[in-house]
């Protein structure tokens, strides 16, 4: 008898019911399925009893064989949930008695050199025939599409349209090398299983997209007629260390995957589903829903549960659905509890991470959809290997006892423990408190002190950060990923993860992360937020020798992004009447140390300069920008035409403190040495009536604070020298304040004198 | 009707061909007092290849389904979006599918009075005859209720709020009352129109006009809100704009074809201004001025009709900056600094040479 091929889609309730009901059925005497070989041996584990979601998580690094490269790094997860195919078929295949194995490539293969998640969609890489099914249904995307076909659809046919569509989406695609090898080594499994079985039934589990192929390959009349032998398992190549081991998982990270990592979306709502069906699935995601909305004190009145039931129902009608499927129960919630324009499609329209400025009911909704599930392991479960490498780290290291710990970062041995704790930190394993050392600043600090603990919880967050990695470094870099991923376009939260990687000592970020952070960069909505970003990593850029990161590359794409856009973001700032922001002029700063220090091309600095002459000449920009613009151009030049048309053009009372402000920020070393400005400026306050300089005065006097002090007293012994005055001391017997503060009272009883022609 | 130099008949007359085919093959429940199922009423405005049913409406079909099925519930339906994202047309297809009419429509705006929402009078018979249902002129929200017919109403938080409120009992209650017919000698049963199966009302209303007449919560909770969104994907932006600003350019007697290079330029800055977003994700600030599809249509159009008129070729990407500065950034000084800085640091990131030849002519922008 041939072999039963079930092509699946992962995480797919639908499919895990077929799939349990084709096992009891057939009760075959072999279930293969899609997954790493390498773990054949340790299916026992995997059946020990966890509470799921659970992930066989697996890593790889390859050995450094030429020294000239970093090594090639790769971690992935394969996910299960109860309602997963795969793992319905190894619970129902060993209760049939079958002997159950998996039949893929192992996750450190380089046919999965791409992948993060094992279990993601083909299909989404091939969307051209998606889309024009989607179109000839007439629904929103591939999510909507399988709903309406396979969840939300009677079971009768189940498996035959479930080939239909995947023979369709399969054929019209070529598939890649790395599908193409996949399949190869599968077909070679099944051969041997079939060979192997004789009379007695094989089902074969696997993704839906490899179906065909499979098919195809293990056809006896056309496949070579080779002995069908088991296939050898795969080993690692010389010199690299890899391995799989199952950690807990969770429904958020499941939903968390996006682009061509992704999965089925909404796994609460499947667990639902596969519990309860579809109508219990209805009725418990309303019920998040509203529970979710309720503890945020808005309004759900009963008139809106049932408009929002009636509309699902009459929604799953239109589209001939029996009962209401997921879209139908979201768009009858979103139709009546949403009664304002949205600022953003509603979510499950498209695929993909949720936009910012979505209605917060609908993030309540997608909230509720993802659930907040998190597995944990049987207690018998052998720990990941990132348990025993922290335990020998911190033994080797004397990090094992409580008490406190002082470094000095300068010596080889204090980085090496600084380093192994922050990774601690990171990770968030309780007992390690770091109480002084370097923070995001300039000023160098050259030891730490922490204060380690011995706290219950430790074991349980290191099994649970072994998600993250095998090795401490490997998963305190991914757990900064992480949070980069959650950062959004908080660039103060990216600033700190990199000084937090900066200390943990995984500074060059992958590829990948990096690319993410530049885009995050990229689109930082204000300017003195990202000038504060900028003087850090610009800091971290020059001068840290001490934690490693002088001149790394990975900072030296952030500063590359981070140019470009100040200056979008400093040629955007409007308002001719705004006071002077010293975060913003500290943007422009920033730009200019950049590109005295890092060497840009020159299309960048010339760009910079345009922007400069631009916003300098803007009418309607903020005076302290102008000035700022102005100091950029005049600073990075080292000449400036006209310095004095320019300051006597700027020289309104009104604005005149906040556009020297700007000046003084960026050049105020060519103020210095040009003596001529201090001139023509001494000339111009002179020339102030005393209404205009008290209007003038707070702004200059703060503009005059971007001098030290030292250099201020440089200022006024030239001026005055200028006025043919002895030197002497230049400080004021009353406070500086007190004194404006008379003049401005004089000049008010100056005034009613003179109206009332007294004087 | 006759549609013989009509400028633009009504949905139903423009597609008679297309409902008589839905009708004859409805096999589908209806609604009551619906012309069409629910089923052939969306087929009639997503379209259907096979049975020779044009698509009229880009966007979302789930959109569609929500509101067509609003419609079939006791609340009526609330259209709101950005200018120029079709909620007009929407609401005539709705209308036409629904009821077989989209004629009867109500324009909002800061004058409009209850009259011309409920009912009016013929003063001439008024004064003959005093209140009668013959001196009686029904306007469209009396008649879509006495006939069982959806009511259009245009831009409704134009509308000063009081008079918005005069839809609160048609909507809930169902029943218009028209207390001057109570003493005649009908015995005062004119007096309550009652609303029959098939009544219900589409609004529509601007995100723009947000704040200006902002909706009593109470008429708010008698609607489904529906947001209507510019075109998601790309290529279905540049074609439908491509399209369009062909058949008006072609009626302007225009010949030479529109360079779809040039388009993609003017639709993707079109595209980035409007949602504050590049291609890229990097976030930048919107414009003020409308810069919808439409507007995206009228600029093609302009720009076609400027490189054929004043050079016989079909347009380049300086008649954009040019026709830019007049329709989008119109007198708003800061919409033009936004245009300007677009063009003067994003244009020349981008790679292709219509767009070199748009950052070489940013200078075409005025002051």
């Amino acid at each position: 008898m041939g072999p039963t091929f079930l092509g699946v889609r992962h995480h797919s309730p639908a499919c895990a019911a077929l799939v349990a009901r084709v096992i009891d059925t057939l009760r075959p005497a072999h279930v293969l399925v899609e997954g790493g070989a390498d773990l054949n041996g340790r299916i026992d584990e995997l059946l020990l009893g966890h509470e799921l979601p659970v992930a066989v998580f697996s890593s790889y690094r390859d050995g450094l064989r030429d020294g000239s490269r970093e090594p090639m790094r790769h971690a992935s997860w394969a996910p299960f949930c109860e309602y997963s195919p795969e793992w319905v078929a190894l619970r129902a295949g060993r209760a049939v008695g079958a002997a159950v194995r998996f039949i893929d490539l192992p996750a450190w293969d380089p046919a999965f050199a791409s992948r993060r998640n094992r279990y993601a969609d083909a299909e989404v890489r091939y969307a051209d025939v998606v889309a024009r099914l989607c179109a000839e249904f007439a629904v929103d995307n591939v999510d909507t599409l399988w709903d309406h076909l396979f969840e939300a659809a009677p079971a009768e046919g189940l498996q035959e349209r479930l080939a239909a569509y995947f023979d369709l989406v399969r054929g019209e695609s070529d598939a890649t090398e790395e599908d193409a090898a996949r399949e190869e080594y599968m077909a070679r499994w099944v051969r041997a299983a079939v060979a192997d079985a004789g009379e007695r039934p094989v089902v074969v589990v696997t993704g839906g997209f490899h179906r065909a192929a499979l098919i195809r390959l293990c056809d006896p009349a056309a496949s070579d007629p080779a002995p069908a032998v088991w296939p050898e398992i795969p080993t690692l190549p010389d010199g690299a260390v890899g391995g799989s081991y199952v950690v807990p998982f969770s429904f958020r990270r499941l939903d968390a995957f996006d682009g061509y990592q992704s999965g089925m979306p909404s796994p609460a709502y499947y667990q639902h589903l596969w519990d309860h069906g579809p109508e219990g699935a209805a009725r418990e995601l309303t019920r998040a829903v509203v529970e979710r909305l309720r503890a945020l004190r808005q309004p759900v009145s009963t008139a809106d549960l049932i408009a929002a039931r009636t509309a699902a129902d009459g929604l799953a009608l239109v589209r001939g659905h029996a009962v209401p499927s997921r879209v139908d129960i979201l768009d009858g919630l979103a139709s009546a509890l949403v009664n304002e324009a949205l600022d953003v499609p509603l979510p499950w329209t498209a695929r993909g991470t949720l936009a910012p400025g979505t209605h917060p009911a609908v993030v309540e909704m997608v909230a509720a959809l993802s659930g907040e599930r998190v597995g944990r392991l049987h207690p018998d479960t052998p720990a990941p290997p990132l348990v025993h490498d922290v335990t020998a780290l911190l033994e080797r290291l004397g990090l094992d006892r409580a008490g406190p710990v002082d470094l000095d970062l300068t010596r080889p041995d204090g980085l090496e423990r600084s380093r192994v704790l922050h990774r601690l930190r990171v990770l968030a394993v309780p007992g390690f408190a770091r109480d002084s050392g370097p923070r995001t600043g300039v000023d160098p600090v050259l030891t730490e002190r922490w204060r380690l603990s011995v706290h219950d919880g430790r074991t349980g967050a290191l099994i649970e950060a072994g998600a993250y990695g095998a090795v401490l470094e490997e998963a305190a870099a991914a757990a900064l990923a992480d949070r980069i991923g959650a950062a959004g376009s908080d660039v103060d939260v990216i600033a700190a993860v990199l000084f937090d990687a900066a200390l943990a000592g995984c500074a060059e970020l992958s590829a990948r992360l990096l690319e993410d952070v530049v885009r995050r960069v990229g689109s930082a909505p204000e300017p003195a937020a990202l000038g504060r970003v900028l003087a850090v990593v610009l800091s971290l850029w020059r001068h840290d020798r001490l934690l490693g990161t002088a001149h790394s590359d990975t900072l030296g794409a952030v500063l590359a992004a981070g140019v470009t856009r100040a200056l979008w973001l400093v040629e955007g700032v409007r308002g001719p009447g705004l006071p002077a922001d010293p975060g913003r002029i500290g943007a422009l700063v920033a730009v200019r140390d950049i590109l005295v220090h890092c060497g840009l091309d020159d299309a960048v600095h010339s760009g910079s300069l345009a922007v400069a002459d631009r916003v300098a000449a803007d009418a309607g920009a903020p005076p302290d920008l102008r000035g700022a613009a102005f100091g950029f151009g005049w600073s990075l030049r080292g000449e400036a035409s006209s310095v004095e048309r320019a300051v006597r053009g700027a020289f309104a009372p009104a604005s005149a403190g906040d556009w020297l402000a700007g000046v003084f920020a960026l050049a105020r070393e060519r103020v210095l040495a040009a003596g001529g400005v201090l001139d023509v400026l001494d000339d111009l306050l002179a020339g102030l009536g005393e209404e205009d300089f008290l209007i003038a005065l707070p702004a200059l006097r703060q503009a005059f604070t971007w001098f030290p002090p030292r250099e201020r007293e440089t200022i006024a012994a030239h001026v005055v020298a200028r006025h043919g005055g002895a030197p002497m001391s230049l400080r004021l017997p009353e406070p500086a304040d007190l004194v404006a503060a008379g003049r401005a009272l004089d000049a008010r009883v100056d005034a009613v004198l003179t109206r009332e022609g007294l004087l | 009707m006759s549609v013989d130099g009509l400028q633009r008949p009504p949905a139903e007359v423009r597609f008679a061909g297309e409902l008589a085919a839905l009708r004859d093959g409805d096999t589908g429940d209806r609604p009551p007092g619906w012309a069409l199922s629910l089923r052939a009423a969306r087929t009639f405005i997503l379209g259907d290849q096979k049975a020779g049913i044009t698509r009229k409406f880009v966007g979302d079909p789930s959109l569609i389904d929500r509101a067509l099925i609003s419609l079939a519930t006791s609340r009526g339906l609330m259209l709101v979006g950005e200018p120029g994202t079709a909620k007009s047309l929407l609401s005539e297809l709705l209308a036409a599918a629904v009821s077989g009419d989209s004629t009867l429509t109500i324009q909002g705006g800061a004058a409009t009075t209850e009259d011309q929402i409920k009912y009016g009078w013929n003063y001439a018979l008024l004064v003959a005859d005093g209140p009668s249902t013959r001196s009686l002129v029904p306007a469209p929200l009396l008649r879509g209720m006495a006939e069982g017919r959806v009511v259009r109403f245009e831009e409704i938080t134009r509308c000063p709020l009081e008079v918005q409120d005069c839809l609160l009992s048609p909507l809930s209650d169902r029943v218009l009352a028209v207390p001057e017919l109570a003493g005649t000698d009908t015995g005062g049963t004119d007096s309550m129109v009652f609303a029959r199966d098939g009544f219900n009302v589409i609004a529509t209303a601007n995100t723009r006009d947000r704040g200006v007449n902002e909706m009593s919560a109470a008429l708010k909770r008698r609607f489904n809100f529906e947001t209507v969104f510019p075109i998601a994907d790309f290529d279905t932006e540049v074609s439908l704009v491509a399209q369009e600003a062909g058949a008006l350019l072609h009626r302007s007697g225009v010949t030479a074809e529109q360079r779809r290079d040039v388009l993609e330029v003017l639709v993707t800055t079109f595209r980035e201004l409007r949602t504050g977003r590049t291609g890229k994700g990097d976030a930048m600030e919107r414009m003020t001025a409308v810069m919808s599809t439409a507007e995206a249509v009228s600029v093609a159009h302009a720009v076609g009709l400027r490189g054929w008129f004043l050079r016989r070729e079909p347009g380049t990407p300086a008649d954009i900056v040019s026709c830019l500065a007049g329709t989008a950034a119109k007198d708003n000084p800061d919409d033009l600094a936004k245009l300007r800085r677009y063009l003067e640091q994003e244009a020349p990131r981008r790679a292709g040479e219509q767009w070199k030849a748009l950052h070489a002519a940013r200078h075409l922008l005025p002051g």
